[in-house]
């Protein structure tokens, strides 16, 4: 490719300072993304809703091709496969035998202790129109966004288990950031010894758990759901076994996203609710059976206690000869500057001021 | 004229197409082999070709293209391209004397850079270190592509733009 008389005589002396200006630029650009994302996301979202039709079609042959490499590869091994599937379903009726019998003695439970119900999940089906894996990233583009009530932090299953949550949502498209992915963190449970603990991805095949709470006793085979903790993902979904890893621990997950074409968005509403407002039963000196205090003056109104102050001389005679009137015949109404403020027919009796005087 | 803007914006439009291409949110054999930098090889090539088809603001654009459509941080990739930009255009008589193997050793110097910028990039961000195999799957992948896309870099800019340095 050399060639002695080729002269490179193009200057760069004014790329200089295009290049400068641009670094800086480069690495604004990274401090901005780190203290607020949300322009890039949106770009993101647009991007993806706009490529969307282009990629379902796109996706096919691939997934076609992806597809039967997978079959290929599990071809070889379909008498194995079988035996094992075949101990696996006789061990599975047992314990399918076990979970209704449990299935309604819990329920008999429940109405017997009057527990409060589990909340209520919905879920979204989505198609996975693409999946991508970077160095810095895995991901997974599902073909339902806003308009399909999609929602950022939501979490995405499959029939397996849990695969990721959604992180982005444009509005026919949402991106989903895996359980491996480096940016991944979830609240775990590990089963049974319900230990509290954290799932951290690290770009590898199984993710790592974290933060083990002092004396949890944790093996290899223990089963790791969500825990729920702060209210975005539901509890109790399936996600993986515990693995040993040298001195640590890593969950073998269930799902396989690799795989997956369709995924469940589940839509999670545990919402807060407010405290019950205290009636006059429940402070504290009437619960101990005493007599309320007597509320102070600022609170009562005037009309009943205090001293009124000397009115005007009009407003003084109006009440006494024009309030009865409504109340006991429908006469002629007096002129409106002479009448008084008609009493209020849902107002409590002592609210009345003729009753009162 | 047509054909001088053609061979102008050529360079950039193939780049953005490799970005494309490359963040294609497809998965090759269920994901095993990572996608190749496709963006990064008509930069590297047209920088050492025709650098006035390739100024830096474009190298900057196909990084920031990288950036949004990877899903990854923000500015990432940009700082990775114009650091790899920098550093062939200040050491460019070097990497245009490079031929057959050596000139795949240029690029794979050059990938090396972007993919060390952005693994630092990526550290300091999250403020923890990041696996490393995935980024060699993808330089090596990149490396591996540069051959085949340099072939193919080579006829477009003969059949677009003009002669090459090596038909002088």
């Amino acid at each position: 490719m050399a060639n002695g008389t080729w002269r490179n005589t193009r200057s760069r002396g004014g790329y200089q300072l295009p290049l400068t200006v641009l670094f800086v630029l480069a690495v604004a650009i990274v401090l901005i993304g780190k203290a607020q994302s949300t322009l890039f996301d949106r770009a993101r979202a647009d991007v993806t809703d706009w490529m969307a039709p282009g990629l379902r079609i796109v996706h096919r042959p691939f997934d076609w091709v992806s597809g039967s490499w997978h079959n290929v590869s599990e071809g070889f091994g379909v008498y194995e496969e079988n035996v094992r599937l075949k101990e696996e379903n006789a061990r599975l009726r047992q314990w399918q035998t076990a979970a209704i019998m449990l299935q309604s003695q819990v329920k008999r439970y429940q109405s017997l202790l009057h527990a409060v119900p589990d909340p209520s999940l919905s879920s979204v089906l989505a198609h996975v129109i693409g999946r991508a894996k970077r160095p810095f990233l895995e991901t997974m583009i599902l073909d339902a966004g806003k308009a399909n009530a999609v929602k950022p932090g939501q979490a995405v299953i499959d029939a397996r288990g849990m695969i990721g949550r959604i992180f982005l949502a444009g509005n026919h498209t949402s991106w989903v950031i895996l359980l491996t992915d480096l940016n991944s963190r979830i609240p775990v449970t590990i089963e049974p010894e319900h230990s509290p603990a954290l799932l951290a991805g690290d770009n590898q095949k199984a993710p790592m758990l974290e933060t083990l709470a002092q004396g949890a006793k944790v093996k290899p085979g223990d089963q790791v759901v969500s825990s729920g903790d702060g209210g975005i993902l539901p509890p109790g979904i399936p996600i993986g076994t515990v693995i040993a890893d040298g001195a640590g621990y890593r969950v073998a997950l269930l799902s396989d996203p690799a795989t997956s074409q369709e995924v469940a968005v589940v839509d999670f509403k545990n919402p807060v609710e407010a405290p019950p407002v205290p009636t006059a039963k429940d402070l504290p000196v009437t619960a101990a059976g005493l007599p309320p205090a007597a509320p102070p003056p600022s609170a009562i109104p005037a009309a009943t206690t205090a001293p009124a102050p000397p009115p005007p001389a009009s407003a003084a005679v109006i009440p006494k000869p024009v309030v009865p009137a409504p109340k006991k015949d429908a006469g002629p109404k007096p002129p409106a500057a002479s009448k008084p403020a008609a009493p209020d027919p849902n107002a409590p009796p002592g609210d009345d001021p003729v009753e009162d005087q | 004229m047509i054909s001088r803007i053609l061979g102008a914006v050529t360079p950039v439009l193939l780049a953005m197409l490799g970005v494309m291409i490359a963040n294609l949110p497809v998965s090759f054999l269920g994901g095993i082999v990572p996608a190749p930098l496709l963006g990064l090889m008509p930069v590297y090539f047209w920088c050492l070709v025709r650098p006035d088809l390739m100024p830096p603001v474009w190298a900057f654009s196909v990084g920031l293209l990288e950036d949004i459509l990877s899903g990854g941080p923000p500015g990432v990739w940009t700082l990775a391209f114009i650091t790899t930009y920098a550093v062939i255009d200040r050491q460019r008589d070097v990497f245009a004397g490079l031929s057959g193997l050596a000139a795949m050793l240029g690029f794979a110097v050059a990938a090396t850079i972007a993919c060390a910028t952005a693994y630092g990039v990526e550290t300091l961000y999250y403020w923890r270190i990041p696996p490393l195999a995935p980024v060699m799957g993808e330089l090596a992948m990149s490396v591996f592509f540069y051959l085949p896309v340099a072939v193919f870099l080579g006829s477009v800019h003969r059949r677009l733009v003009g002669p090459l340095r090596s038909d002088f």
